[in-house]
């Protein structure tokens, strides 16, 4: 049958667009975007910043709560003020900015004599723009999963939001989104707004977790809710949004152990607002569409050591890549990416790494145990790696492993895990040479709970 | 007093909105008098945007009459009003012999019903159709007539072009009463609504599930709605848009339907269960029903990708599962369209067709205007329109480069136009039918403040004033802080 897309991009109609030349493009000027083009910059590439919005900094704008910058900056900052020493450094560069600007396109490289060049295609109330580059950093960020993602039965009422879009009212907007709410989900989001809201005077019923435990980090949970007397119901979840016009309650049920409601458990909380917290998806509606290969688990592009994706020159980083724990770590991730598109966009490609030239390897790393995903997916080089990744569930013990074949490579010490914290492994070069020597073309990243002796 | 219109018409729905538009051509005054403060917010919003093409419907009854011919008409109604409609074609899935005898029926009923080009196929030519339909069909119903529209689309034009004919729309007007004086008499119909009175020398009725309270209301024949109640699910963009694909359809429905929609999402529609009148709440039940029905027609579909799960009533008429379309036998000047469930919206250009032919055998006379547009322009849809198209756009307003739903690619100026179109939208949700800002996979989690924003400023309002949808469905209570 015919396809009918919906976005129809012209090609005859694009080259008319005026064109300016760059050595790096980074999409999206939030804390990764920011980062990774500050550290290209330093690399002496010529740097451009393209952001939708009309600021720079992204959705720390609206984090008005402090927990910013205690690694990056050794100092306590709230997420505009973490946002704003990011932003004043760009200034101080001569980095391209492209505010008000959403790309609508990016090609997966032109191919010239040397190496491809990317061009992304952008729209502001200016009018249309392509801006070209050997390297391209997505750092898109993510969004908020919705209510209909989470199936949450019911009538479809207003009153009825995600937390970042409930802080966007507060934080941004000075408008009260309703008196009394509801949060279902523990993560940090839900936890920092359950704060924000009884700071704001909007009563909170309740924080409602699906899981039997905590999603977010342990600070947030003593901070926001024990310190209020805000109450955290485990192993809790929404089964119904009550209220035609506007919310007026909503039923929740305790879940069994395979999550599933357990009937008879239904209980009525009445409220005018429901804040999900439900979790976070990178945006890469984008980056499939210039070709970039997702890993299922992250939802993120598959990556290597320097954060390149499959697309060669297309790097990605911050929480398009995966979701992180803290904007600090998103800082560093970026800074990485942003260094090596520099080292890319100006070495021409091939072989270019910021800093671990090593030999060339092709290794695949796959997630085991309760390791919910590993990043880097593929090393290409041998040199120290940073791996990634999270478990799915808190155990008190349990260690990481490196596993090639039925041999193990390397065995790290017991330790307690949890999934709201991002893990950072670093993999040493000979762990990497002794995978090659086995002959193996995959390794395997493996947490495992340890029974106590 | 109350001006007096030739005609009134009940109901805001994709069938009032196409007997106003077909009416509209005539040297008469019309009133649609819709009781919700916008167009197509009952069955017709709840609606899985399929055009079926009529041959499901048992020969003879009303449906078979105006479903095939409804398909036929979508082709120029969608030229005339700039809808969207991609006439797809679709198959009926067969698993087994019995499946196969079905289809031989169906096929039959289509021919009878004035359906074109039926076939049954086999396992090869399914897959060249739809390379997605499970590899377990061993033979399918083709029909190449059936179509894909975005049924508000539809109904929003229709009304579009009425109102630009003349006709006048009365939105928040739920009819309380409705007194019938003397056939002789000017103004049979005097409608009693909170926003005041309505009077008129004839009455249609295309109240959808309101149906039987406006015919009992006039005194005419009495009958009971049933809430025939669908779940239906919305799934995320695919880069190539699925074929509409049924299974074998039951007594009472077509069964589970997985379709593409004219925006390339998928559609995942309906299941049927008799429930409380006015229930639009999702149950998990049926939502899971559908992801496991749809899973039976297109085994890779990822149901994960859920943007939206909605729900509405089909109004059935208690005792017939047919449409109830021509004058009252009780009361003379009173025209029913009453019992609009599916194929509703596939019926409803040959509906108000049918309709115009009952009230011009009813004696009522019918003029042709000689200024009468039966065009409609429709609103530039940017994320649709051609590069050099979007850059001239932009240069001629600023707003146009704006995007503020990143989801659906909408800019401020096509939420302006949505709001400020005649008749225009005045609820977030409104505005998303029109333009699509917020229909789309964040589910107006980034664009929901910016539009309300749009909103208060174009309606001259407050931003607590600023409506998702009915009456009492407002957003945020209010300012936070007074501003020091």
């Amino acid at each position: 049958m015919a396809e009918f897309k919906s976005s129809v991009i012209d090609t005859d109609a694009v080259e008319a667009v005026p064109t300016q030349a760059f050595d790096v493009v980074v999409i999206g000027g939030g804390p990764a975007g920011m980062a990774a083009a500050l550290a290209a910059h330093k690399a002496d590439a010529r740097v451009a910043i393209v952001e939708r919005e009309q600021h720079l900094g992204g959705i720390l704008r609206q984090c008005i709560h402090p927990g910013f910058g205690l690694s990056h900056f050794k100092q306590e900052l709230t997420g505009p003020e973490y946002a704003q020493r990011f932003i004043d450094q760009v200034h101080a560069t001569d980095i391209a900015l492209f505010l008000d600007s959403m790309v609508i396109g990016i090609d997966s490289g032109e191919s010239t004599e040397d190496a491809a060049v990317h061009s992304v295609t952008l729209m502001s109330p200016t009018g249309m723009l392509q801006l070209t580059g050997r390297a391209v950093v997505l750092a898109m960020g993510c969004r908020e999963r919705t209510r209909s993602e989470i199936k949450i039965p019911g009538s479809r009422p207003a009153g009825v939001f995600t937390a970042g879009l409930a802080q966007r009212y507060i934080n941004i907007e000075n408008l009260k989104p309703g008196s009394r709410a509801v949060i279902l989900g523990s993560g940090d989001i839900g936890l920092i707004m359950a704060r924000r809201c009884t700071l704001e005077g909007i009563s909170v019923e309740g924080v409602y977790e699906l899981m039997p435990y905590a999603n977010g980090l342990r600070r947030n949970v003593k901070n926001c809710l024990d310190d209020f007397g805000i109450p955290l119901h485990l192993s809790t979840t929404v089964t119904r949004v009550i209220g035609h016009d506007r919310v007026e309650a909503v039923e929740v049920s305790q879940v069994d152990e395979h999550l599933a409601p357990i009937p008879g458990t239904e209980r009525v909380v009445p409220c005018d607002t429901l804040l999900l917290s439900v979790g976070l998806i990178p945006e890469n509606e984008l980056s499939v569409a210039a070709g970039v290969e997702l890993d299922p688990r992250t939802r993120g592009a598959v990556v290597d050591q320097s954060l390149q994706t499959g697309v060669p020159g297309i790097f990605a980083c911050g929480n398009v890549l995966h979701v992180h724990d803290l904007a600090d770590n998103v800082t560093t991730e970026s800074e990485r990416a942003g260094a090596a598109a520099a080292a890319y966009a100006l070495g021409c490609g091939a072989g270019a790494d910021a800093d671990a030239a090593g030999p060339g390897c092709e290794l695949t790393v796959s997630p085991a145990g309760i390791a919910g995903y590993a990043l880097p997916g593929r090393i290409t080089t041998v040199g120290l790696t940073k791996l990634n990744f999270r478990v799915r569930r808190p155990v008190d013990t349990a260690r990481v492993r490196i596993l090639a074949g039925d041999k193990e490579l390397f065995a790290g010490k017991v330790r307690p895990f949890k999934p709201s914290v991002m893990e950072s492994f670093p993999l040493p070069a000979k762990v990497i040479q002794r995978a090659l020597d086995l002959g193996v073309s995959e390794i395997v990243l493996s947490v495992d709970p340890v029974e106590e002796a | 007093m109350a001006e007096t219109f030739d005609i009134a018409i009940v109901g805001a729905g994709i069938t009032g909105c196409a007997i106003a538009r077909q009416l509209a051509r005539f040297d008469l005054s019309i009133c649609v008098v819709e009781a919700a403060n916008d167009i197509a917010l009952g069955a017709s919003k709840a609606n899985g945007g399929l055009v079926h093409a009529g041959y499901d419907p048992a020969p003879g009854t009303v449906k078979a009459q105006v479903n095939a011919r409804g398909c036929e008409l979508y082709g120029t109604w969608s030229q005339e009003l700039g809808f969207l409609f991609c006439r797809t074609g679709s198959m009926v899935l067969g698993f087994n012999d019995e499946d196969r005898t079905h289809l031989e029926q169906l096929r039959r009923n289509g021919h009878v019903n004035g359906v074109p080009e039926l076939s049954i196929v086999g396992p090869d030519r399914i897959h060249e159709l739809e390379p997605r339909a499970s590899a377990d069909a061993t033979c399918a119903l083709w029909c190449p007539s059936t179509g894909l529209v975005d049924p508000f689309e539809v109904a929003i034009a229709a009304l579009e072009n009425a109102v630009a004919n003349g006709v006048t729309f009365m939105r928040s007007a739920p009819v309380e009463a409705i007194e019938v004086a003397g056939s002789g008499d000017d103004a049979r119909f005097t409608l009693a609504t909170p926003v005041g009175n309505v009077r008129c020398r004839y009455l249609i009725n295309a109240a959808g599930n309101g149906a039987a309270d406006i015919s009992h209301m006039a005194g005419a024949e009495k009958f009971h709605m049933v809430w025939r109640q669908g779940n239906i699910v919305l799934l995320d963009k695919e880069p190539r848009t699925l074929m509409p694909l049924y299974p074998v359809p039951t007594p009472v429905s077509k069964g589970v339907i997985v379709t593409g929609t004219v925006h390339g999402n998928t559609v995942i529609t309906a299941t049927a269960a008799v429930r409380e009148a006015g229930d639009t709440q999702t149950y998990a039940s049926d939502v899971n029903a559908l992801l496991t029905g749809a899973r039976k027609l297109v085994p890779d579909l990822d149901t994960r990708r859920v943007v939206r799960a909605f729900a509405g009533g089909r109004p059935v008429i208690q005792g017939t599962n047919d449409f109830f379309i021509g004058q009252s036998a009780v009361v003379p000047g009173l025209f029913q369209a009453a019992g609009i469930q599916s194929p509703g919206v596939a019926s409803a250009p040959a509906i108000a067709e049918r309709m115009e032919y009952v009230i011009r055998k009813a004696g009522v006379a019918l003029r042709e205007r000689a200024d009468w547009d039966p065009i409609r322009r429709a609103p530039d849809d940017f994320d649709r329109t051609p590069l050099a198209r979007k850059e001239e756009l932009i240069e001629s307003d600023p707003a146009w480069g704006q995007i503020v739903c990143r989801c659906e690619t909408v800019p401020e100026a096509e939420i302006v136009a949505a709001i400020r179109r005649r008749p225009g939208a005045v609820s977030v949700e409104g505005v998303k039918r029109r333009c699509r800002a917020g229909m789309g996979r964040c589910q107006s989690g980034f664009c929901q403040s910016r539009v309300a924003a749009i909103l208060a400023r174009e309606l001259g309002c407050d931003p607590s004033e600023v409506l998702l949808e009915h009456t009492g469905s407002w957003l945020v209570e209010g300012p936070l802080k007074g501003v020091r």
